[in-house]
């Protein structure tokens, strides 16, 4: 087979060892073909685009159920060798895929640029027109601003030749004012109101369990006691005190049918009788519908989102 | 006695307790056991002790890989099974490299409480080196085709990403970690710390090493599934999962005493007693009990609250 899509060492057309100057014009010319197609990709009619994207989307979903239907070498050694072309096929596939998976990762973050772009686009316009509430687009460009600047400052030194020391934090005594920067902005600003974003759930819940979780049915009953039982199974304290009783009731006989009443007993039926055969059965409906999803999508038969 | 109308109104009453109250009371009873640790009694979910067991039965010097999937969204639980997991390993001389495809923000996030653990398990100075003891390989958006490169063929899917080496930016493939790696197979884990769907993907495509899950507490009924089929090895969830392990370092598994945890499955295993085994486990364990509390007597007020509503009518 070619040697496309297969074998990082020795390198290929794909790649060139990390940090050299053939690796940086590699990326800068498949960034301009990229831009270039993006490009060409506007100025054709819509079918023709259509075409594009159909194809595309086709080789692609292709690729990967031949990967995974396709008979895959068992136990195979880096110097054997393929005695047949079905064999040479399959050693392709198996070879290409991390490649694919390399091409479909870059691709992956430019949907962070276009990300970035989509935002930028909506906030400049709004803080550009003093629409209401520009000041939040404000915040949001300083923020952005600030971020990036002091993230990549800090990212160079740290991936520099000095980047080790770095590594163990201020103790060290290594950091500079953009390495103090970026902590304050990523650990404490960023992540702590992720962290308080994410605590102010418990609340939420308490008031929906509150006004909701009534017993006004059979079903709602017993909804109610089990998730009464699963929720006392994970506090210990409870546990330990419930099963010591029933221990002391049951003479500590490890054979007493009283052991059954347990609460680690009962959340463990309840979880191996009950929510595991529950869940297998959501999970296969799950897959079948993602499969038919997936179908429409390989095949191009899904016709929403509008024109492309 | 009380008339059926004063019923129906104490039943109206239990049943709209003010939203801000409700609010005021959670957040008194969650921070309290925050400044008063209370200990707990705990009996480890065999599900931990086998996440427990199969560390300790790894050989020294043997190496894991770790997908970490988790922010400071969910430190509370993730950290948690992160240090558990990460002192574990350092006290085994177990190295690892660490990868994510969850979150972008995932990779320094466990770059960061590495450093941390490896400065407290070596005293104040870092126990494990970067680059020689460990790897941080980076964020890989297409978790998809990135896990199943893995699984194919680990040094081509890790291949022309580096890591920060004391002498500059270095291949993660040509690192100590890497020695002796040429399949997933070499690797004895992949453990996925969690607290995204990342453990869908991973379970669906890594064939070729063991599983473990560390995941957060509403993943749990999800995860039981894969635990009981035998797919994953082991399985840590939420803070009691955390609970769960610092409790197993503390006492270890079938070690006579008087809070011995017992196992039938495995024979003697070890703890590490006199070590910093409590961490975020032992710290926020209560505060999940009186949380809970609060929340199932949040339950009962509202259901007497709804029947003496009815029964006053």
């Amino acid at each position: 087979m070619l040697p496309i899509f297969a074998d990082l060492d020795p390198h290929t057309i794909w790649n060139a060892p990390s940090g050299s100057i053939e690796l940086v014009i590699k990326c800068m010319v498949a960034l301009l073909l990229g831009a270039a197609f993006v490009g060409i990709c506007f100025a054709i009619p819509s079918q023709l685009r259509r075409f594009i994207i159909f194809t595309a989307t086709f080789v692609s979903g292709g690729f990967y159920i031949l990967f995974y239907y396709f008979p895959a070498p068992i136990a195979r050694q880096p110097l054997d060798q393929p005695r047949n072309v079905l064999e040479g096929f399959s050693f392709w596939l198996t070879d290409a895929q991390p490649i694919i998976a390399t091409i479909s990762n870059t691709i992956g973050s430019f949907l962070i640029g276009l990300g970035i772009y989509s935002l930028m686009r909506v906030h400049l316009r709004k803080l550009m027109k003093k629409q209401k509430d520009w000041g939040y687009s404000l915040v949001l460009f300083v923020s952005m601003l600030l971020m990036v600047t002091f993230g990549y400052w800090d990212y160079f030194d740290r991936f520099g030749k000095d980047g080790a020391a770095m590594a163990a934090g201020p103790a060290g005594g290594a950091w500079h004012f953009q390495q103090y920067a970026n902590d304050i902005l990523f650990d404490g600003f960023f992540q702590q109101m992720e962290a308080g974003m994410f605590s102010m759930v418990a609340f939420y819940i308490l008031s929906a369990a509150y006004r909701a979780f009534r017993a006004r049915s059979i079903e709602a009953t017993i909804l109610l006691a089990t998730a009464l039982v699963v929720m006392l199974s994970v506090m210990g304290a409870v546990v330990y005190q419930w099963d010591e009783g029933i221990k002391a009731l049951a003479h500590n006989d490890p054979g007493s049918f009283l052991n059954n009443f347990k609460l680690d007993v009962i959340a463990a039926w309840l979880k191996d009788a009950v929510q595991t055969p529950s869940i297998r059965g959501i999970d296969f409906g799950v897959g079948i519908g993602l499969l038919a999803m997936g179908l429409r999508l390989w095949l191009n038969l899904d016709k929403t989102g509008g024109a492309v | 006695m009380a008339s059926r109308s004063s019923i129906a109104e104490l039943g109206n009453k239990l049943q709209s307790l003010p939203k801000p109250a409700l609010y005021l009371i959670l957040f008194l009873v969650a921070s309290l056991p925050l400044i008063k640790p209370i200990p707990l009694p705990n009996s480890p979910d065999p599900a931990s002790i086998d996440f427990y067991a199969h560390l300790m039965e790894l050989p020294e010097g043997s190496k894991i890989l770790i997908c970490s999937d988790w922010t400071n969204s969910t430190r509370g639980e993730s950290m948690g099974e992160m240090d558990a997991l990460l002192r574990v390993l350092m006290r085994r001389k177990i190295k690892f490299a660490v990868y994510s495809i969850g979150d972008g923000q995932a990779p320094r996030v466990a770059r960061e409480t590495i450093a941390r653990i490896s400065r407290e398990e070596g005293g104040g100075q870092p126990l494990y080196k970067p680059y020689e003891d460990y790897v941080v390989i980076g964020f890989f958006p297409n978790g998809e085709g990135q896990t199943a490169a893995v699984n194919t063929n680990v040094r081509a899917a890790f291949a022309g990403k580096t890591d920060i080496s004391p002498t500059g930016q270095r291949e993660v493939v040509q690192s100590p970690v890497f020695e002796g790696i040429n399949s997933l197979a070499d690797f004895k884990y992949l453990i996925n710390v969690t607290a995204s769907s990342t453990n869908t993907v991973i379970l669906e495509r890594i064939k070729k090493t063991n599983l473990m899950f560390a995941v957060s507490g509403v993943m749990v009924p999800e995860n039981t599934v894969y635990y009981a089929s035998g797919q994953l090895k082991g399985l840590l969830g939420g803070i009691k999962g955390v609970y769960d392990m610092e409790t197993l370092m503390e006492y270890g598994v079938n070690n006579p005493g008087p809070h011995m945890v017992t196992s039938a499955a495995y024979g003697q295993i070890p703890g590490f007693p006199g070590k910093a085994n409590t961490g975020k486990g032992t710290a926020y364990y209560p505060a999940l009990h009186v949380c809970l509390s609060v929340l199932i007597l949040a339950v009962i007020t509202g259901n007497v609250g709804m029947f003496l509503s009815r029964k006053g009518r």
